[in-house]
């Protein structure tokens, strides 16, 4: 390669990597492919986590998630109802996220209903709460006093599936479903040691990183991290591929994302050549 | 579908193509979408906290004659802390919202200290220090199949943690040791931010392909695709857009200057 087309590569106007970023997504979703990728070890043991609640229990899921980390979290949400309710485990469901009812609430419906699973008896929404930390301890102290209604005006007391549960710690887990601030991090700082809880976590690839230290510690029973810990749960849920006129979205989505590492790899690389060679030629110039 | 859902899922098409636009450059088709959006989200979140927080937990309780005299007259004070923290607004007044201010970091300093002491302080300096018998029995010196866990990644952590600290020692006089420890330490800490910037980027290329599944239709039903024609609406939405880009550049002729 010339020295001048590596100077210009340097240079190069970055709208160029944005639309080949644009190409790397776009033709793998187009012509869709199929990588092999690993299950880690944190998403096996979240599955194995759920997998080990009784049937006929209930668990309480955490759904803080809104419409901009939809991508990553809405797969391990949905694969994770699926894997909840055919063992016959209820929920009762809540959000520290203000935008996220309207996001989670028609999943809820849809998923439910497919299993033949009534609202009341076998789940419920209990909404949105605000208050970010204080609610999540109150969360731990007392549910009722907490949610007194549910989202659609129900008081507590009538819900079959939740009346009975005073605290956060008279559930078989918790799941949260976290994107950031109120989630996981406010779960396992305010009520996991003082209540000795079980909680599994599926949060976005930037908290990642935060929150495998919990993991580490015992603090988290599994954790699953972005796009790859979701299309890893999905492929634990789902063994055998999507059932018909479905698709496995986090699945479909991290062949995209490997593609799109390939191209970013590449681009390093290149780049990091071009520095060094045109910095070796310079410094060797009179 | 709705004819409401349809037009939400064209607009919702037509914003994605209008932000986007932002990586040829700032435009107005890009501030379209960035005002609709922040009016949106401001108009959203004032209904859900006054419906969610203000009218349950103040005024229906002020308003409710089941409840006594006294249960009633406590909601007051709530009240009396919010009109305090409006007091900002006026100069010779604005030391009154001290107070309330006072309330809300004295909770959320009570409330996070406890945490932070007991399961984040407590728990991961002593998770810092392995157990190094147990780990060599469950997963010897190096396993591929736990992310290279093992005695050499524990040892890592354990001398990693300790450079870092050192790192940030400044009392101590920097002789040769000191360096060779501290640059140990810098090593450490730039691979703990490489691994935070590598899933930072998987996170936003995520965000990417959630956004192209959408305008592909990859993300419904056959059923809603078949009404929904996505793959038109986003062809559409781009031309409309690149016709607009097109259009404004020309307009701007000689003066234009890109990143403005």
């Amino acid at each position: 390669m010339k020295l001048d087309t590596l100077i210009k590569f340097q240079n190069m106007d970055r709208r160029w990597i944005f639309l080949g970023m644009g190409i790397a997504i776009l033709l793998p979703l187009l012509f869709p492919i199929t990588l092999s990728f690993n299950i880690d070890e944190r998403v096996q043991s979240l599955y194995d986590s759920v997998e080990e609640v009784p049937a006929g229990s209930t668990v309480f899921i955490s759904a803080d998630f809104d419409p901009a980390s939809r991508p990553e979290l809405e797969p391990f949400f949905r694969a994770n109802l699926h894997h909840l309710l055919r063992k016959d485990v209820k929920f009762v469901a809540a959000t520290l996220w203000p935008s996220s009812p309207p996001l989670v609430m028609p999943i809820f419906e849809e998923i439910t209903a497919e299993y033949g699973k009534e609202y009341g008896k076998d789940w419920c929404f209990l909404g949105f709460k605000d208050g970010k930390e204080l609610a999540i301890k109150a969360i731990g102290e007392n549910i009722p006093e907490t949610f007194p209604t549910d989202i659609k005006g129900n008081k507590i007391a009538d819900l079959a599936v939740a009346r009975s549960f005073k605290q956060a710690k008279d559930f078989a887990m918790i799941i949260n479903v976290s994107a950031g601030f109120p989630g996981t991090r406010e779960y396992v700082l305010q009520i996991q040691g003082q209540y000795d809880l079980k909680i599994a976590s599926a949060t976005t690839a930037v908290s990642g990183p935060d929150y495998i230290p919990f993991y580490k510690a015992g603090q988290l029973t599994g954790l699953s991290a972005g796009m790859p810990g979701s299309a890893q749960y999905e492929q634990l849920v789902f063994p055998d591929g999507p059932r018909e006129g479905e698709r496995l979205m986090a699945t479909q989505a991290v062949n995209v994302l490997n593609v799109g590492h390939l191209f970013i790899i590449v681009l390093i690389l290149l780049g990091n050549i071009a520095f060094f060679v045109t910095r070796r030629v310079e410094e060797a110039a009179p | 579908m709705s004819g409401i859902e349809l037009v939400g899922a064209w607009v919702s098409i037509f914003l994605t193509v209008c932000v986007l636009s932002f990586l040829y450059d700032d435009n107005p088709v890009y501030k379209l979408a960035e005002h609709v959006f922040l009016g949106v989200s401001i108009g959203y979140g004032v209904i859900e906290i006054y419906f969610g927080v203000f009218k349950p937990n103040l005024l229906d309780k002020l308003m409710n004659d089941e409840l006594g005299m006294l249960q009633r007259s406590l909601s007051i004070v709530p009240l009396i802390l919010i009109i305090m923290l409006f007091s900002k607004v006026v100069p010779k007044y604005s030391w009154l919202a001290r107070i309330p201010i006072a309330f809300i970091v004295a909770a959320y300093a009570g409330v996070k200290l406890t945490g932070e002491l007991n399961a984040n302080l407590m728990t991961q300096v002593a998770q810092s220090i392995p157990n190094l018998a147990e780990v060599w029995e469950k997963h010897g010196f190096w396993d591929w199949s736990a992310d290279g866990a093992g005695v050499f990644s524990s040892l890592f952590l354990v001398l990693g943690l300790a450079a870092c600290l050192l790192h940030f020692y400044f009392s101590a006089p920097q002789n040769k040791a000191m360096q060779q420890i501290s640059r140990f330490g810098v090593l450490t800490l730039m691979l703990s931010f490489g691994a935070s910037f590598g899933y930072t980027v998987m996170g936003r290329i995520s965000l990417a392909i959630g956004r192209a599944q959408e305008m592909l239709g990859l993300d419904r039903s056959a059923e809603q695709v078949a009404q929904i024609h996505p793959r038109t609406a986003s062809l559409i939405c781009i031309l409309l857009v690149v016709g607009y880009l097109v259009a404004w550049r020309r307009k701007q002729g000689d003066d234009y200057t890109p990143g403005n």
